[in-house]
């Protein structure tokens, strides 16, 4: 079973290196926003579907990090790979700042922490207007090729994934779990849940700054508006739990199925594309609450590493 | 101060807005002896074990752990230094499995060198065939065996066990009891809140009452049965 899943895995991952050789330019964008979509749903995994705080602000560190990569090409005139990549730092130094004071706020308190702070980020980022051209937005330089961003997006996805697997198989996701689970009875048997949920919550916001560079890059213009939406983060929470939270494959199904679900209504359906995804979402949580990994994992004991 | 004891509790009081839960309570405790601590409903048996494991920070007074003060460390801080504990309300994880919930509490070495000591102990309190079941999917009288061996997965020297008694039948019931005291063979001390006066006769060597958060009487459990304020705090003037 393990070694089918795995087989799978290397076709599909060898298919997809080949495909800017020969996809349409159509294909590659729709490809290169599922990576994103893995990248991002598989972030918002390391500290929400295994410990169970739900971040509804993490488009902050996809906001954060679009930003660093902009003003670093505009203004520092760096390359875009380590211009993208340096995303991830302050997207980190944000986390660890708002992480130790947020982290201690239980349930809901947490979500709305969290939305509160996106809001924070995105009206100083408009504010600092001469700094970071405020409402009007940067202008990043047009790209010629995007198939270099195709493979930088696809390896962060890669990445993401890849470190998920190697949480979930150490004692440290068990104990990320164990807090998702009862957090007093974690503390009291002697794990550190404060710290094990600061070193989650870092590790979930280093790649979203990462991901949001590369946006910047890829789309050659961000605002405050473009890179702060709260459905950016809802999206991330919505694949997530599709696919199956504190999983490994969980985000990346969820970001595949739902990204092709939804361009195949919003072609056939403009006017109720948003109805029907909708009705989607409530027809999921209602009947697979533990997403399509949860349920195939709860029915053919797959275990946990998948 | 008394020699070679492993858990002091000096003058400790807690309060709960104007209730006070724990009231100027002192007790010894002994290494390597299994003690009881009962107490009609309310008269903060749970409290006092809360304060012990950093849950509740005490409000006044001391609590010292092979001599060192362990009020006002975190509970993960009091855990580590080898205290462990049950809950009165079953707390396994529900969605790790029986194999999970022991392995998550190893503190040193990889998950695979912690493996055969957690099969160890599913064996001992026979659940090892159901070592990858969700905890969650257990019965009631597994997931408390679950919860028990899971305080010895972190090997504590001192264990605070709260109610291991209720809703267990009879038969469990004496396994755990014969679980209770080979750990006490095996130099472990055991402090045991517990309402089935049965068990607590049969097992404890010692007693501590409580009521209304003072320790009205400690001794031998044959003693304490015939002490009239006991009898008082149980059953009424």
């Amino acid at each position: 079973m393990m070694a089918g899943i795995l087989w799978l895995l290397l076709a599909v991952m060898g298919g997809l290196a080949v495909l800017p050789l020969f996809a349409s330019g159509y294909i590659i964008s729709f490809t290169i926003q599922i990576f994103m979509w893995i990248a991002l749903a598989g972030s918002w995994n390391l500290i929400s579907g295994f410990t169970g705080y739900v971040s509804f602000g993490h488009v902050a560190f996809f906001g954060i990090g679009s930003y660093t990569g902009a003003l670093l090409v505009t203004k520092a005139g760096w390359h875009w790979l380590p211009a993208s990549l340096a995303g991830c730092v302050p997207a980190a130094a944000l986390a660890l700042l708002i992480g130790y004071p947020c982290l201690r706020l239980k349930g809901p308190y947490f979500a709305i922490a969290m939305l509160g702070l996106n809001e924070v980020v995105r009206a100083l980022v408009s504010y600092f207007e001469s700094f970071t051209g405020g409402g009007s937005g940067i202008s990043l330089p047009p790209i010629l090729s995007i198939a270099p961003v195709y493979y930088a997006m696809g390896g962060v996805a890669i990445a993401v994934t890849l470190l998920t697997y190697r949480i979930i198989t150490s004692r440290f996701g068990l104990r990320l779990l164990s807090i998702r689970e009862d957090e007093i009875a974690a503390e009291t048997m002697g794990i550190n849940t404060s710290l094990m949920k600061l070193y989650a919550f870092l590790l979930s916001a280093l790649f979203p700054g990462i991901v949001g560079g590369l946006y910047a890059w890829y789309s050659s213009y961000i605002e405050p508006l473009s890179v702060f939406p709260l459905l950016t983060t809802i999206t991330m929470i919505i694949m997530c739990l599709f696919g199956g939270k504190g999983t490994v494959l969980g985000p990346v199904l969820g970001a595949v199925l739902l990204s092709v679900f939804q361009e195949l209504v919003w072609a056939r359906f403009i006017f109720v594309h948003q109805a029907i995804f909708g009705a989607l979402i409530v027809g999921v949580v209602l009947l697979m609450p533990r997403g399509i990994m949860g349920v195939l994992q709860e029915r053919y004991r797959l275990p946990r590493a998948v | 101060m008394p020699e070679g004891h492993i858990l002091e509790v000096r003058e400790v009081t807690k309060r709960f807005g104007g209730v006070t839960a724990v009231n100027h309570c002192s007790l010894v405790v002994q290494p390597r002896k299994i003690y009881g601590l009962i107490g009609p409903n309310g008269s903060g048996k749970t409290t006092l074990f809360n304060c012990i494991t950093g849950l509740e920070r005490r409000d006044e007074g001391e609590i010292r752990f092979k001599d060192e003060r362990i009020d006002g460390l975190k509970p993960h801080q009091v855990a580590c230094r080898g205290i462990g504990r049950t809950f009165q309300i079953i707390r396994v994880f529900p969605e790790l499995t029986a194999l999970e919930n022991l392995l998550v509490v190893s503190r040193q070495g990889g998950l695979a060198g912690n493996r055969q000591r957690a099969m160890e102990l599913l064996e001992f309190v026979k659940l090892d065939r159901l070592q990858n079941e969700y905890a969650g999917n257990l019965s009631y009288g597994q997931q408390k065996l679950l919860e028990f061996i899971r305080v010895l997965m972190t090997d504590p020297e001192l264990i605070l066990l709260d109610e291991p008694a209720a809703g267990v039948n009879p038969t469990l019931l004496n396994d755990l009891l014969d679980a209770i005291r080979k750990l006490r063979a095996q130099g472990k001390t055991i402090l045991i809140v517990e309402h089935d006066m049965k068990v607590v006769m049969g097992l404890c060597e010692m007693v501590f009452v409580l009521d209304y958060g003072e320790k009205i009487a400690e001794g031998p459990p044959g003693v304490i049965q015939t002490n009239e304020r006991v009898i008082e705090a149980y059953f009424g003037r």
